[in-house]
C-alpha cells in the first residue's frame, strides 16, 4: 500500500491495547482505559483506511480474496470491541474481543491475498452469500467468548473468588443474553449464507449437480450449519438450554465448528480454486466458483 | 481567614452522647438560624450524622473561642456544657481543613472508604448556604474539601472495596449474577436485622420483587410492608425456593431448612439450571452447603461473605497511605490559597502604588517630549511597564513563598509600612 498503512500498523495498535487490557490485571496503570479507547481506535481507523484502499484498487474488494474476507471479519469484531468498551468501560472484555481480532488478522496473514477470478454469478449475489457468512463468524465467535466469559465467571462464583480487583466479567445474565443472541444470529446468518451459495451456484450454472459436496470447505460449513440448527431448535425446545451453562457449551461447540470450517478454508479448499490451476478439479472448470472467495466457506 | 470546629465523633464520643447532641435536617436549620443571631460575623456550618456531630465556624479575623461554641451546641439540646465538655473536640485553622479533607474522604469513617458520609457532608454544607449561615469562607473550605474526597475516589481504590457483609452481599455478588434486579423474586427466609440491611442495599439497586417467609407471619409482614413485599406461610419455602432468583435467609432454626437431598429432589428439577443466589446469612446455617454444587446454585455463607469483607478491608488498609498523602496535599494547598487570599488586597495596593506614579511619569515626560512619534510612545510606555514589573517581581515572589509557608503575616506588615499601604 503506498499510503504506508499495512497489516502490522493496526494488528500492533490492537496488539497494544490488549496489553493494556493485560497489565489491568496486575497493576493500576493511570489512564490506562483511555490508552486501550485511543489504541484499539487508532488500529481501526488505520484498518477501515487499509480496507478502504483496497477497495478503490479493486472495485470487488473488500470481499475479493480470502484475506481481505478475514481482514473485514476482524474490522467488524474490532467495531464490536469499541462499541462494548463504551458501554461496558469497567469490564475486562477486550482480554476476550482482542485475542479475536488479532486471531483473524493472524489468519488473513496466512490466507492467499490474490484476487479471485473473475465471477460469472449475479454480482449481488455473491455480496448476499460473502456478508451472511461474515456475519454469520462473527456471531458464532461473539458466542464463544461471551461463553467462554460465562463459564469463568461461573467458576468463579462457585469457588467462591468475588472478583474485587483485576478482572472483571459482565454478569452471568447479561452473558446469557449475549451468548443467546448471538447463537440465533449465527443460525440465521449461516443458513441464509449456505442458502445464498446454492443460489449463486444456480444462477452460475442453472444446476447443482456437479457440485463439489464432497470439498473440505462444503463439508465444515454444512455440518456447522447443521449443528447451529439443531443448537437453536434444542434451546428453544428445552428449557434448560435457554440458560446457565449450558447454551454455554452450544456456542462452544459452535466455535469448534468454526475452526473446522476456517482451517478447511485455508488449507483444505479445492471448492474456489481459479480455473486452471492445478488443484482445480473438473467440478471447478464447470462451475466457476464466485468472486467472494471466503463467502462458500 | 480564622477556622473552629468543636463536636464530637465516633472515635473520642460514646453513642449516648452523640445521640444527645444529633440534629435532624429540621432541627439543623433551627440551630443555623439561632446561631447566626447569637455568633454574628461568623460563618458557621453543622454536620450531624450517627458517627459525628460537627460544627464549622469561620471568620475573617476572629472566630468565637470553643468554650462559646461548645455552649451554643449545648444550649440547643437544653444541656449544660459541663455535661458535654470532657468528650468534645476543638480544633482550629489548619486542623480544622485537614479533619474535614479527612471526614469527607471518608477517612475518619467507622467504616473506612464508605460512601455515604461525602452526601452528608455536600448535605450539611447546602443546609448552612440555605440559612445564610455560609459564605465564602465556608465555601472555599467545603469545596477543597469536596475537590479532596474525589481525589481520593479517583486516585486511590480505597472506595472500591466494600467492607460489610450486606453491601459484599448485593454489590459485589449478586451483580456478577444479575445485570438488573428491577424484575427478580428475591425471597427473604427469616426476618433478622442482617436480612434487613441486606435487603436495603438490595433497593438501592433496583426494584425487586421482594417475598418474605417467616415462621412468625407477624414480622413477616412487618418486614414485608416495609419492603413492599408479600408475605407467605413457612410452608410455601419450596414452592418460593423455585420461583427465586436471589434467597436471603437469616432464620434462627437450630437445623438447616433446607437439605440437599430435598433441594435435590423438590427444587433442583424445576428450575431448569435458572441462576440462583443463595446468601446464607444464619447461624448456624440454614441451607446445607452441598446445595451449592447443584448446577446454578451459587451457595454463600456468612463466612464467605466475611472472608470477602476482610480481603477487602486489606485492601482498603493498602489504599490508605496514598489517600492520608493525598489530604495532606490538598492541606498543605488550602492553606496556601487562603493565605494569598488574605494577601490579596496588600499585592493590590502594591501595584497601584507604583503604576499610579508610572503613569504621571510617563504623561509629563509625553508632554515634554512632543516630538515623539506613537511607536516611540509605546516603546516608552512597554520599557515602564516591563520596569515596574521588575520591580514587583522579587516582593510577591517572597510573599507568595511566605504564604506557602504560613510565615507571611510579618512580611505582609513590613509591606504595607514601607510602601504606606493603609488596607
Amino acid at each position: 500500500m503506498d499510503s504506508g498503512i499495512n497489516i502490522i500498523c493496526f494488528a500492533a495498535s490492537y496488539a497494544v491495547a490488549l496489553a493494556l487490557e493485560l497489565s489491568g490485571l496486575w497493576a493500576t496503570v493511570r489512564f490506562r482505559r483511555m490508552g486501550e479507547v485511543l489504541a484499539a481506535a487508532a488500529g481501526l481507523v488505520a484498518h477501515t483506511w487499509y480496507l478502504g484502499r483496497r477497495v478503490a484498487e479493486q472495485p470487488a474488494a473488500p470481499l475479493a480474496s480470502q484475506q481481505e474476507w478475514f481482514l473485514l471479519a476482524a474490522w467488524v469484531l474490532a467495531v464490536v470491541y469499541l462499541a462494548a468498551r463504551f458501554y461496558y468501560p469497567s469490564k475486562s472484555l477486550g482480554l476476550f474481543l482482542l485475542p479475536g481480532v488479532l486471531s483473524l488478522i493472524g489468519a488473513a496473514t496466512l490466507a492467499p491475498a490474490k484476487p479471485l477470478v473473475s465471477f460469472e454469478a449475479p454480482r449481488v449475489w455473491g455480496i448476499v452469500h460473502g456478508l451472511f457468512l461474515l456475519v454469520g463468524t462473527v456471531a458464532v465467535l461473539v458466542g464463544f467468548l461471551a461463553g467462554l466469559m460465562y463459564l469463568l465467571q461461573s467458576r468463579r462464583l462457585k469457588l467462591k473468588r468475588l472478583p474485587t480487583t483485576g478482572l472483571k466479567l459482565p454478569s452471568l445474565e447479561w452473558l446469557e443474553h449475549a451468548n443467546s443472541r448471538a447463537l440465533g444470529m449465527a443460525t440465521l446468518m449461516m443458513c441464509g449464507g449456505l442458502l445464498s451459495g446454492i443460489i449463486t451456484r444456480l444462477a452460475q450454472k442453472g444446476s447443482t449437480l456437479k457440485f463439489s459436496w464432497t470439498d473440505p470447505v462444503v463439508i465444515s460449513l454444512a455440518a456447522m450449519t447443521a449443528w447451529l440448527l439443531v443448537a437453536e431448535v434444542f434451546r428453544r425446545v428445552y428449557p434448560a438450554a435457554r440458560q446457565g451453562r449450558k447454551v454455554a457449551y452450544l456456542t462452544m461447540a459452535a466455535f469448534g465448528f468454526l475452526l473446522l470450517v476456517l482451517a478447511a478454508v485455508l488449507w483444505g479448499d479445492r471448492f474456489h480454486q481459479p480455473y486452471g490451476t492445478a488443484e482445480a478439479t473438473s467440478v471447478e472448470r464447470i462451475a466457476p466458483q464466485t468472486l467472494l472467495r471466503g463467502g462458500e466457506k | 481567614m480564622k477556622l473552629r470546629m468543636v463536636g464530637c465523633t465516633h472515635r473520642e464520643a460514646n453513642l449516648d452522647l452523640r445521640q444527645r447532641l444529633a440534629f435532624d435536617d429540621k432541627q439543623v436549620a433551627e440551630a443555623l438560624k439561632q446561631w447566626r443571631v447569637d455568633l454574628p460575623g461568623t460563618e458557621l456550618a453543622l454536620l450531624s450524622t450517627c458517627n459525628r456531630v460537627e460544627l464549622y465556624a469561620a471568620a475573617e479575623e476572629n472566630t468565637p473561642d470553643s468554650q462559646s461554641l461548645v455552649a451554643a451546641l449545648a444550649r440547643f439540646h437544653h444541656l449544660a456544657p459541663g455535661d458535654i465538655g470532657p468528650e468534645i473536640m476543638t480544633l482550629a485553622d489548619r486542623e480544622v481543613a485537614e479533619h474535614l479533607f479527612r471526614v469527607t474522604a471518608s477517612l475518619d469513617s467507622m467504616v473506612v472508604g464508605e460512601s455515604q458520609i461525602l452526601s452528608q457532608v455536600k448535605r450539611a454544607f447546602q443546609s448552612a448556604q440555605t440559612m445564610n449561615a455560609a459564605g465564602p469562607r465556608l465555601n472555599g473550605l467545603f469545596q477543597a474539601a469536596l475537590r479532596a474526597a474525589k481525589r481520593v475516589a479517583g486516585e486511590t481504590t480505597l472506595h472500591r472495596h466494600r467492607v460489610s457483609v450486606a453491601s459484599v452481599a448485593i454489590s459485589e455478588l449478586a451483580t456478577c449474577v444479575f445485570e438488573t434486579f428491577d424484575d427478580k423474586h428475591v425471597l427473604v427466609a427469616g426476618a433478622g436485622e442482617m436480612a434487613e440491611e441486606t435487603l436495603r442495599y438490595l433497593q438501592d439497586s433496583g426494584s425487586p420483587r421482594i417475598h418474605v417467609v417467616n415462621r412468625s407471619r407477624e414480622r413477616g409482614e412487618l418486614l414485608a410492608e416495609k419492603y413492599g413485599g408479600k408475605v407467605h406461610p413457612w410452608e410455601e419455602l419450596s414452592e418460593q425456593l423455585v420461583k427465586a432468583d436471589l434467597a436471603i435467609s437469616t432464620t434462627s432454626a437450630s437445623e438447616p431448612i433446607m437439605t440437599a437431598a430435598e433441594f435435590a429432589t423438590a427444587i433442583s428439577p424445576r428450575r431448569h439450571q435458572r441462576p440462583l443466589v443463595i446468601l446464607d446469612l444464619a447461624v448456624p446455617k440454614d441451607f446445607d452447603p452441598a446445595i451449592g454444587d447443584e448446577l446454578g446454585v451459587y451457595l454463600y455463607s456468612l463466612d464467605d461473605l466475611h472472608q470477602a469483607c476482610q480481603r477487602n478491608q486489606a485492601s482498603r488498609a493498602a489504599a490508605l497511605p496514598a489517600a492520608e498523602e493525598i489530604i495532606r496535599e490538598e492541606t498543605v494547598r488550602f492553606v496556601a490559597e487562603t493565605h494569598l487570599r488574605a494577601s490579596a488586597p496588600v499585592i493590590t495596593e502594591l501595584r497601584e502604588g507604583l503604576h499610579r506614579p508610572k503613569e504621571a511619569e510617563l504623561e509629563r515626560l509625553f508632554n515634554r517630549l512632543p516630538q515623539l512619534d506613537e511607536t516611540s510612545k509605546q516603546e516608552i510606555r512597554q520599557f515602564a511597564d516591563r520596569l515596574v514589573n521588575k520591580l514587583l517581581h522579587s516582593p510577591l515572589e517572597s510573599l507568595r513563598d511566605a504564604s506557602q509557608s504560613g510565615t507571611h503575616h510579618g512580611l505582609l506588615e513590613a509591606l504595607r509600612r514601607l510602601f504606606k499601604i493603609e488596607s
